[in-house]
């Protein structure tokens, strides 16, 4: 197997891992980055995001505020400290992109514009018209070329981490184009691979977000934390799944019933005013928008369609075309050419579906996994930023500020960490080459790949769904360990060396797999409702006493996960009630008079 | 769910590893009518035929994975619906002027080379700390870039450009908007350092202003305009040289 | 050779014929003939200029040829040439030109096409009329 020495070794290069590979490279350009991805950066799926990224930028912000959003949004489930560090790093950020060359959409002024976000109480949320991920994505891929140590690897499928001496020592990477096996020995490895959504049926995602780095972190002994938080985004396509931003909402749209009903209203987040109020009405954040979708459509108050089922109306119209063209001008032309619908003119279908997975590997304050040498940024990672329901807007900020500071950590601990044994690991290398040849080795296979991943789509559709309940969650917990055990007898069609993506769905959707798993049994064992994991069986509210913690989920091969707890770090912010609309208000006029008895 | 509605969707298969040319391979696919080219992929492979390989990720037009050539056009699968093509059958083929790896993969690698080669990224024309926050740039500034930056390298273009088809070297239409993004960005200055790499011959003299890159750019981006500006912005660099002891105009 | 050359992996496809598979190449095509209809009018008109400085036997020897049958052909051919010519160059031109913003708003390439039209319909009508009052 040929091998490369590299000092760092980052596993995806979208968003995070190409914030992370510039942040090594400016540490220390000196220090070789191997930057591994399974496809080609641009094509990355931060490049789908469309809001924004949050920075506290005016005046009358603050990053208390920010702070507070956050927290309160994430329903206290989020890592206190991480968040405070998280909002007072934000806006450098932002300029740093902006210095790259990022095209912020501006004010007549020449500053950076800020937009209202769902949840957040200030406007603080910058864009790039509503493309903001693409922009960032090739802005990061674009500036990263200034930096000749990063060496990449593009179109290197990862199918494991070597592991030794109880620290990471380097991975083991499928060159898609040959089938040729690569060992990349480094001494710290940051995953940087995304979140999983394609478990789920109908999500957002594009198809390479298949929770990879999150299973090979997984199998190594890395607990995945707070994987039942998946978050639901309210205005999705029907059919495709596909995302119309949230700043659809910002702008000023409304969501209606089959009565032409701003329902939101009936649900906490009102009262329905005609221009857009922070944190109310649309502007609440997702997991409410999308729970308040779901008891929608048990009252049979939403629209239905046969070839997409049921679904909701997103308002556009009164924005007028010259606006929706200037703001939303991908909206526009998604709504057009995929449904045939002009959104000045008509209102746009659209219903909740998958889109973030808030868990992750389990990373420290400092990005690092409890595996020394190992390091997770971005979708793929839980730094306790989100908590148990992330707000739009503070992932993509979350890429920069702690891909940063991940490959800042990566570069220090490299530079200490001693070398590995070159024997012991390119053995184990060849112990993963073994294991995943093993897959097209196989003539006898008795399972079809797409089978198997549809059947567990729909079953975490209707286990992990927006409301849940246990003899459901159990079931889908059941119909994983069955498809688990098929698995072993997937059959994979294509047995060429070269572009055999046939084999690499068949290594993905063990991935999957693994990943479903974790995430269902976590949601089966947390018995309250909080944030985007919401129950319907008797523990339907909040429990601070027994579940104010952290879901540790432990793989255990073939067997179902061994779920423990961990603690949650506050600071300032004691958990509270999560109150939006009128209520928020009242909520927050209270909370002043308090401070100033 | 399918109501018994069938497409022919032909496919340019190559492998390597069996044949020495690429050839023809039959398929019939039930469809409704919000189905994309894409998804009548993903159906041959899920279903039909699982040694079929194609690139492809978002399905909404944004990360530039799936184009290729659907009945001799350039396109995005996923942007492309079966229902506009009915009653076949659909053609599918790799892109146009690059060479077949696999089935509709193409060896896209020197363009990311030639990507590259541009210096695409913020030369700044002044420093600024980031202590003093973000370069001012007006929304009329933003305008004279943003429609360049909004290339998601998906190389239609390149299948559409003949030139590119008979000179592999040309730099091509994305790459050059690519290039002409940064040139209009007022807070870049690398204008020179980039015309260096415009003004040759396979740079925008390579390019014949056929003009099909911009029919068929998914985004709107409208690279023979970059291209073609430049030629005035080359020429007059090329006479300005004799004037400017460094050889350039500013 | 191709520097690319190389390090190119995969089936190259041919490029012969290339345009003739596509209707918008047809058209780039029959707009790159009509270059050959400029240079065929030039030339007509760079024979009448040395007919002209010839005398006065030569330069009517050479009107006696244009109104030939063949010549008067020759010319309906050019003509529709040199339309399409114009048609297809003023289609094209907006893309030669760089960002322009007029009152705030960005000038299309179809007002481009106009204006190019528009001053050829002025020329035109310029032209014949000082053609029809020199006739005499």
């Amino acid at each position: 197997m040929e091998t490369f020495k590299a000092d760092v070794a980052i596993i995806g290069a979208g968003g995070a891992g190409l914030r992370a590979a510039i942040a090594v490279a400016e540490a220390d350009p000196t220090l070789s980055i191997a930057l591994i991805s399974k496809v080609y950066p641009m094509r990355s799926h931060t490049v789908a995001a469309e809001g924004g990224a949050a920075a506290v930028t005016q005046a009358h912000d603050s990053l208390e505020a920010h702070f507070h959003d956050t927290v309160a949004g994430g329903d206290w489930l989020c890592e206190q400290d991480v968040v405070e560090f998280f909002v007072g790093q934000a806006h450098e950020e932002m300029v740093q992109m902006e210095h790259w060359g990022c095209p912020w959409s501006r004010k007549a002024d020449g500053r950076a514009n800020v937009r209202a976000f769902g949840g957040m109480k200030i406007e603080r949320t910058w864009f790039a018209a509503d493309k903001t991920g693409f922009h960032m994505l090739h802005t990061l891929f674009q500036t990263s070329i200034k930096y000749p140590s990063i060496k990449r690897f593009d179109e290197h499928f990862c199918c494991d981490l070597v592991v030794d001496d109880g620290r990471v020592q380097g991975v083991v990477a499928i060159e898609i184009a040959t089938g040729d096996f690569k060992l990349i020995q480094a001494k710290s490895v940051i995953i940087a691979t995304g979140g999983a959504g394609r478990v789920f049926r109908e999500n957002t995602n594009g198809g390479i977000v298949t929770g990879d780095g999150m299973a090979l972190a997984y199998r190594h002994g890395v607990p995945l934390r707070d994987m039942e938080f998946v978050q639901y985004h309210p205005t999705c396509m029907p059919g495709t799944g596909l995302l119309f931003t949230e700043a659809c909402r910002g702008e000023g749209g409304f969501l209606l019933n089959k009565d032409g009903y701003r329902y939101l209203q009936d649900y906490g987040l009102g009262p329905a005013s005609p221009t857009p109020v922070n944190k109310a009405m649309e502007l609440g954040p997702r997991d409410r928008l999308s729970q308040a979708y779901w008891h929608e459509k048990q009252k049979g108050r939403t629209l239905s369609d046969p070839r997409w089922g049921d679904y909701v109306h997103l308002d556009l119209r009164h924005l007028g075309e010259k606006k929706l063209r200037e703001r939303l001008p991908q909206i526009y032309e998604l709504a057009v050419e995929y449904l045939g619908v002009d959104p000045a003119k008509e209102c746009v279908p659209v219903l909740p579906a998958v889109h973030y997975t808030m868990g992750g590997i389990t990373a420290d304050a400092l990005t690092a996994a409890p595996l020394p040498g190992l390091y997770s940024v971005g979708e793929c990672s839980s730094v306790g930023l989100h908590g148990a329901n992330r707000l739009g807007s503070n992932s993509l900020t979350e890429l920069i500020v702690f891909g940063k500071v991940a490959g800042v950590e990566a570069a220090v601990y490299t530079k200490s960490a001693p070398e590995g044994n070159a024997k012991k690991i390119n053995m184990l290398a060849e112990e993963s080459q073994r294991k995943a040849m093993s897959f097209v080795a196989r003539t006898d296979g008795t399972e079809r790949i797409a089978t198997l991943r549809r059947e567990m789509a729909k079953s975490m559709e209707d286990g992990c769904g927006i409301y849940r309940m246990n003899d459901t969650m159990q079931a889908t917990c059941d119909k994983l360990a069955e498809l688990k055990e098929r698995y072993q007898r997937v059959q994979v069609d294509d047995h060429s060396k070269g572009w055999n993506t046939d084999w690499l769905l068949a290594i993905e959707l063990g991935y999957l797999l693994d990943v479903a798993q974790a995430m269902a049994h976590s949601a089966l064992n947390r018995k309250e409702s909080r944030g985007s994991h919401q129950r319907l069986d008797g523990y339907e509210q909040r429990d601070d006493a027994n579940f104010l913690k952290h879901s540790l989920a432990h793989y255990a091969g073939q067997d179902a996960p061994r779920i423990d707890y961990g603690p949650v770090k506050i600071t300032s912010s004691q958990p509270g009630t999560r109150a939006y609309g009128a209520a928020g208000e009242e909520a927050d006029r209270k909370a002043k008079e308090l401070a100033h008895a | 769910m399918p109501d018994g509605k069938r497409i022919e969707i032909q496919v340019l298969r190559y492998r390597p590893e069996e044949e020495e040319r690429p050839v023809w391979q039959s398929y019939y696919v039930p469809y409704t009518d919000d189905m994309s080219v894409l998804q009548g992929l993903q159906y041959i492979k899920d279903e039909l035929d699982g040694t079929l390989s194609f690139r492809w990720s978002c399905r909404m037009a944004i990360c530039g994975s799936c184009g290729m050539m659907v009945n001799g056009k350039p396109e995005l699968s996923c942007q492309t619906f079966l229902r506009d093509l009915q009653p076949g059958p659909v053609r599918v083929e790799a892109l146009a002027h690059f060479p077949i790896e696999r089935d509709l993969i193409v060896d896209v690698g020197e363009f990311v080379k030639k990507l590259e080669s541009v210096k695409p990224y913020i030369i700044p024309k002044e420093p600024r700390k980031l202590s003093d926050g973000e370069y001012l740039q007006t929304p009329a500034q933003l305008e004279q870039f943003e429609q360049f930056s909004s290339c998601i390298n998906c190389m239609l273009c390149y299948a559409a450009c003949p030139q590119f088809g008979l000179n592999p070297d040309f730099t091509g239409p994305g790459v050059l908007a690519l290039a002409h993004r940064y040139n209009a960005d007022s807070r870049d200055g690398g204008r020179a350092e980039r015309m260096e790499i415009l003004s040759t011959e396979e740079g925008v003299w390579s390019c014949t202003a056929v003009g099909y890159c911009s029919e068929v750019c998914p985004k709107g981006v409208d690279p023979a305009n970059a291209v073609n500006q430049n030629k005035v912005n080359s020429a007059k660099d090329y006479f300005l040289r004799f004037l400017s002891p460094k050889g350039e105009s500013k | 050779m191709s520097r690319y050359a190389a390090a190119r992996k995969g089936y190259v496809r041919p490029m012969q014929g290339w345009w003739r598979r596509d209707p918008f190449f047809m058209r780039y095509m029959i707009r790159e003939i009509t270059a050959f209809a400029v240079l065929a009018y030039a030339i007509i008109l760079v024979v009448g200029v040395v007919r002209l400085a010839q005398g006065e036997v030569a330069w009517n020897g050479w009107l006696a040829a244009l109104r030939s049958p063949g010549a008067i052909l020759l010319h309906v051919v050019l003509l529709v040439s040199m339309i399409e010519h114009a048609r297809s160059w003023f289609e094209i031109m907006p893309k030669t030109m760089p960002m322009m913003i007029v009152g705030g708003e960005r000038v299309e390439g179809s007002t481009i096409m106009r204006t190019g039209w528009a001053v050829s319909a002025v020329v035109t009508v310029v032209v014949v009329a000082l053609a029809w009052w020199a006739r005499s």
